[in-house]
C-alpha cells in the first residue's frame, strides 16, 4: 500500500523537522538552521495535505497535522513588536494624527456636558452638591476645598500613586469600555464633562470656584486631555465595530485596536507625571496660581508637541 | 497568509493554501484556565502585600514611598499578570500551560507583544461577557480575542507514542489502517483477555481481505505477538 511507502520514505525528514522544533524552542538559530527549517516546515505542510486527504485518520495524518500547526507557531510571528522601537517618534504621533476627528469628537462631547453639567449646577446647587456628598458639602460650607485634605490626611508619595493608578483605571476604562461599541467610552466622557461643570457650579456656589480652578489649573488641562485621547481611541474601536465600511470586519476592528493600543500606551506614562503634580504641586499652598497655571500650560504642550510630533513624517 | 473566512471552525489556509485544523479550545477550558489564573493572581498579591508589610515592619524604611510603590505594584500586577506572563512565555498563562492551552494569532502564529497586550486591556469587559462570546463563536473567541486577532489552542502531546506499520493487508484503506494503527498503539492498555479477542478478529479480517498475510510468520503464539510480528515486517 502506498501509506507504507509514504512512510517509509518521508519517516526520517518528519522526524528531522520535530528535532528542529525542539532546538528552535530553546536555542537561537542560526541563518543557515532556519532557512533548513523552514524547508522542512514547506515539506512538511505538503505531506500534511496528501495524509489528510488520501489517509484520514491515521497516525501519520495525526502526527502530521500536529507538526504543520507546531511549525506554523514557530515560523510565523505577528511583525507588531517592530514598531516599538520608533514607537514616540513615529507610532505615537501616526496614532494620534489618525485619531484626531474622534478626539474633536470626545472633546465636543467633553465640553457639551460639562456645559450641561455647569448650567444644571448654576440654575439647580443641589445636583453638584448631590455629587460632592454631605461632608464635602460641611467643608464648603466653612470655606474649605476637599482637595485640601489631600496633603493633610494624605502623604504626597501615596496619593500621587494613588492618584496616577486611579486616572490611568479611568482611562483604560474609556478606551475598553470602546469594545461595547463606543458605549463605554462615551460615558467615561459624558460622565467626566457633566460631574466636572456640576461640581465647579457647587464650588461658585460657595465663591471657591477660583480656588479650585487654581487646584486645577496645574494638572486639569493634561488628565482631561489624556482621558479625551484614551476615550476617542475607545470610540475608534467601537466605530469599527458598528461599521467597518468597505473591510472584513475583523480587520477592521483589528486595525482600530491596534492603533488606539499606541494612543493608549503613549499616554499613560503621563499619569504617573500628573500622579506628581497632582499630588506635589496642586494643593501646595506655598505655589503661587500663576505657577501652577504656567506649570500646567507647558505640561500640555509638551505633550501636545511630542504627540503631534511636527517633525513626523508618514512612511 | 490569509485566513478563510468561510471554512470549518478552526480551519485556516497555511502556506501554499493547505488548510490547517487549529485545535481550538471552548469555553469550558479556558474558563477554567482562568480560574487558575486568578487564584494565581489573588496569591502573588496577597504575597506581594504580606511582602510589603514585612518590609514595612522589619525594615521600618523613612517616609512613605515603600507604601507609593506598594500601590503602584498592586496596580501593575493586576493589570500586568495576564498579558505579562503570555508575552514572556509565548502566549501560556499558568492556567493556561496547565490546561494545555496557548494563544496563537488568527493565522496559527505567534501573537506580537501588542496583541497579548490589546487582548488583556479588555479583560474587565470580558469579565461581563467573555464567556457568552466565547459560546456563541464557532472559534469560542473573547472579546480579546476579536480585538487582537487571537484564538487560543489546544497544544498537542509532543511524544506521542508511535506504531510504526512495515506493511499492510492489499486492500485495505486508510480507515481500516487506523483502526489497526489505534488498536495496537491502545492494546497494552486494554485488559489482556480483551485485547487478545479483539487481536484475533482482526486476525480474522486480515486473513480474508489478504490470504497470504500471514506467510511466514509464527502462529504458534497469541494473536497479538503474530499482529504485531506480521505488520512490523517490511
Amino acid at each position: 500500500m502506498e501509506y507504507v511507502r509514504f512512510v517509509r520514505f518521508r519517516r526520517s525528514l518528519w522526524d528531522d523537522f520535530e528535532e528542529r522544533l525542539r532546538s528552535a524552542r530553546t536555542a537561537r538559530l542560526r541563518h543557515a538552521d532556519l532557512e533548513t527549517l523552514a524547508l522542512r516546515y514547506r515539506q512538511v505542510l505538503h505531506d500534511h495535505a496528501l495524509a489528510a486527504t488520501r489517509f484520514p485518520g491515521t497516525r501519520v495524518a495525526r502526527r502530521l497535522a500536529r507538526l504543520a500547526v507546531e511549525g506554523t507557531h514557530t515560523l510565523q510571528h505577528d511583525q507588531g513588536d517592530r514598531v516599538a522601537t520608533r514607537f514616540f517618534s513615529q507610532r505615537f504621533p501616526a496614532a494620534v494624527r489618525g485619531l484626531l476627528p474622534w478626539f474633536g469628537v470626545t472633546l465636543s462631547l467633553f465640553l457639551t456636558a460639562l456645559a450641561f453639567g455647569f448650567t444644571l449646577g448654576v440654575a439647580q446647587p443641589g445636583v453638584g452638591l448631590g455629587l460632592l456628598g454631605p461632608e464635602t458639602v460641611a467643608g464648603l460650607s466653612e470655606g474649605r476645598l476637599w482637595t485640601e485634605s489631600l496633603v493633610t490626611t494624605v502623604p504626597p508619595a501615596i496619593a500621587s500613586t494613588g492618584i496616577a493608578t486611579n486616572n490611568m483605571s479611568v482611562a483604560l476604562t474609556g478606551w475598553a469600555g470602546g469594545a461595547l461599541f463606543g458605549l463605554g467610552a462615551l460615558y467615561v466622557v459624558v460622565l467626566n464633562g457633566f460631574m466636572l461643570g456640576a461640581i465647579l457650579a457647587a464650588t461658585f456656589h460657595y465663591s471657591l470656584g477660583g480656588r479650585l480652578l487654581e487646584f486645577v489649573s496645574a494638572h486639569g488641562p493634561l488628565e482631561i486631555t489624556l482621558i479625551l485621547a484614551t476615550a476617542a481611541g475607545g470610540l475608534a474601536i467601537g466605530k469599527s465595530l458598528v461599521a467597518a465600511e468597505d473591510r472584513p470586519r475583523a480587520e477592521a476592528v483589528r486595525a482600530a485596536s491596534r492603533q488606539a493600543l499606541v494612543l493608549l500606551l503613549g499616554c499613560l506614562p503621563w499619569f504617573l507625571v500628573l500622579g506628581i503634580v497632582e499630588a506635589f504641586v496642586s494643593p501646595a499652598p506655598g505655589i503661587p496660581a500663576n505657577v501652577k497655571l504656567a506649570l500646567g500650560l507647558a505640561l500640555e504642550g509638551l505633550f501636545l508637541t511630542l504627540a503631534w510630533n511636527p517633525f513626523f513624517k508618514e512612511a | 497568509m490569509t485566513t478563510a473566512t468561510d471554512a470549518p471552525e478552526g480551519r485556516i489556509l497555511g502556506l501554499d493554501n493547505i488548510p490547517l485544523d487549529l485545535p481550538l479550545a471552548g469555553a469550558g477550558s479556558r474558563s477554567l484556565a482562568a480560574f487558575l489564573d486568578y487564584i494565581v493572581l489573588a496569591v502573588v498579591l496577597f504575597v506581594f502585600v504580606v511582602g510589603g508589610s514585612f518590609f514595612a515592619f522589619f525594615a521600618r524604611p523613612r517616609g512613605t514611598w515603600w507604601i507609593a510603590f506598594l500601590i503602584l505594584g498592586l496596580f501593575l500586577i493586576e493589570y500586568g499578570y495576564f498579558a505579562g506572563t503570555e508575552a514572556l512565555t509565548g502566549g501560556r498563562t499558568f492556567g493556561k500551560r496547565t490546561l494545555g492551552l496557548r494563544v496563537v494569532t488568527d493565522s496559527g502564529g505567534r501573537p506580537a507583544t501588542g496583541a497579548y497586550l490589546i487582548r488583556n486591556a479588555v479583560r474587565t469587559v470580558d469579565l461581563l461577557v467573555g464567556v457568552p462570546l466565547m459560546a456563541l463563536d464557532p472559534k469560542s473567541r473573547r472579546l480579546g480575542d476579536r480585538l487582537a486577532g487571537t484564538l487560543v489552542v489546544h497544544e498537542r502531546a509532543e511524544a506521542e507514542l508511535d506504531v510504526v506499520l512495515g506493511r499492510v493487508p492489499r486492500s485495505w484503506g486508510a480507515r481500516e489502517v487506523a483502526v489497526l494503527e489505534s488498536f495496537l498503539l491502545r492494546a497494552s492498555d486494554l485488559e489482556p483477555a480483551r485485547a487478545e479477542a479483539l487481536a484475533r478478529e482482526l486476525l480474522a479480517v486480515i486473513e480474508r481481505d489478504d490470504p497470504t498475510f500471514f506467510d511466514g510468520v509464527a502462529r504458534d503464539q497469541d494473536a497479538l505477538m503474530v499482529l504485531r510480528t506480521a505488520v512490523a515486517r517490511p
